[in-house]
């Protein structure tokens, strides 16, 4: 892939992104950390006391945990990626330069926050007394899965949204509608039986499952669950690689 | 490498823009069902020169005639949609200086972010970092963030970072307005001295003084056309009739 061979613009980029990002604000990059934080308090207060989610052995927190770290650099991620070719718009007319950088700098730098947010989970973890797990050693594996089915909805959403701006108008309702698609707030089980066929075709179910099970449960995942989401990240990914190599080659006349 | 290879060549060039940008779906919709109504207009027609190693082309004509345009082309920003653009080199754009610069950031930061977008890799930035900030007279502001910087001192900065890179092909557009004069001066003793080392300039200027003084060949563009391309003297002559 041409973006290991520019590694040192990709480098730049990330550090221009991080650097950048919460400069002029009082907390810095400690927001990072708030944000999930405050997501957490305010839905796990919802789902425990005002409608209850049982959850069995794991406190519910814990378990809504587990799922809103993946999930939110999935969102935040996505978020980013999207506009980041219309924001590098000055660079995109001026200089020729490999374009798919951009959405991949976006997303390496969201994978910073994702690492910091797992480690305040395993805080957590240790509080609340859930032990930690031998199949945390699985969390790579499934973390290059993820990346590559974000990378390749990036490459479709950042290259179309060139065209029509419409695509970043419109990411903010369709990620809330994926999130409520995806057991970040549930257990999947809580999903009628004659509904799970459809259910599980979304690649997010079977990833989130995975976390929960090397994190949480201590197992492995099914290798249904691997298989399936890899499969999934790979045709997606190629097929975003299509798309934006096909629509990147005119960015400059029509940005 | 022959020095009488040419190392920019446009064989036919045309290129095209639609008149209405569709930036709203809703207005690509109503276009599918209006089939035919897609209008297109060619901003440049069959344009054919090629440069050489030590050439220096100047660029003229009004506003809206694609000279810019010309520049992206051969910059690899945009591609043709009618006959080829080759280019043998590499190439540092001085469009605009500073398109790649973040203003949060310091102007160390800023050297590093905007060589490896010109495709410098990070250890050629360390080895020429202290002559990009002593060319561009930043010594005592080198850590300061740029959004601090004078319009003069960013412009000093981003010329320092282009000339840097050590390119085959400079692409000058206009660039030069700002700045003291003595600055002004300085850049152009510099890029004198890229056009002695037997490297490629082309200019994008209204200033007939500066192109009068500075290139060996001019090309007058009307209309998305060459209208004249030749000795600089006739060519400015002819531009100013």
């Amino acid at each position: 892939m041409r973006i290991f061979k520019n590694k040192d613009l990709l480098f730049e980029l990330i550090k221009r992104d991080i650097k950048s990002r919460y400069k002029q604000s009082f907390l810095g990059y400690v927001w990072v950390i708030l944000v999930p934080l405050i997501n957490l308090l305010i839905l796990s207060v919802v789902f425990s006391f005002f409608i209850r989610i049982e959850t069995g052995d794991i406190p519910y927190t814990m378990y809504l945990f587990a799922g809103l770290v993946p999930w939110l650099f999935t969102s935040t991620a996505i978020v980013s990626a999207t506009t980041s070719i219309v924001q590098n718009t000055s660079l995109i007319t001026k200089v020729a330069l490999p374009k798919e950088v951009f959405p991949a700098a976006a997303i390496f730098s969201k994978t910073i926050d994702f690492s910091l947010n797992f480690v305040i989970m395993m805080s957590f973890m240790v509080y609340f007394g859930v032990s930690i797990k031998w199949t945390m050693a699985l969390l790579p594996l499934i973390f290059v899965i993820h990346f590559v089915l974000i990378l390749g909805i990036a490459y479709i959403l950042s290259s179309i949204n060139v065209y029509f701006r419409d695509v970043e108008n419109v990411i903010g309702v369709f990620l809330s509608m994926w999130m409520y698609l995806t057991p970040v707030l549930y257990p999947p089980e809580i999903v009628p039986q004659n509904l799970r066929p459809f259910f599980d075709l979304n690649p997010m179910t079977a990833l989130i499952n995975s976390y929960r099970d090397i994190i949480l449960f201590g197992r492995t995942p099914s290798w249904q669950n691997l298989l399936y989401s890899f499969v999934a990240a790979f045709v997606v990914f190629f097929i975003g690689g299509l798309i934006f190599k096909r629509l990147s080659r005119n960015f400059a006349d029509v940005i | 490498m022959d020095s009488d290879k040419p190392v920019v060549i446009f064989n036919g060039v045309g290129k095209r823009f639609k008149k209405e940008r569709k930036l709203l779906l809703k207005e690509a919709l109503v276009d599918i069902f209006k089939p035919g109504k897609s209008e297109y207009f060619w901003a440049l027609k069959e344009i054919s020169f090629s440069l050489k190693r030590g050439d220096t082309l100047g660029i003229i004509g009004k506003n809206g005639t694609g000279k810019s345009t010309i520049l992206k082309l051969i910059a690899g920003v945009m591609f043709p949609d009618e006959g080829k653009v080759t280019v043998h080199g590499n190439i540092a754009p001085l469009i605009e200086l500073g398109a790649g610069f973040h203003f949060e950031l310091s102007g160390r930061e800023n050297i590093y972010l905007n060589g490896v977008i010109l495709g410098l890799t990070r250890s050629e930035i360390d080895k020429r970092f202290g002559s990009i900030v002593k060319f561009a007279e930043l010594e005592d502001f080198i850590d300061t963030p740029i959004k601090h910087y004078s319009s003069g001192m960013y412009m000093r900065l981003g010329f320092s970072i282009a000339v840097h890179t050590d390119p085959d092909i400079l692409l000058v557009d206009e660039i030069l307005a700002v700045g003291d004069e003595a600055f002004q001066r300085k850049c152009f003793k510099k890029i004198r001295e890229i056009q002695t080392m037997d490297k490629t300039v082309v200019f994008v200027s209204h200033s007939t003084d500066l192109i009068r003084e500075y290139c060996n060949k001019v090309m007058l563009v009307e209309n998305g056309e060459i209208a004249l391309l030749g000795d600089p003297s006739k060519v400015i002559a002819a531009y100013k009739r």
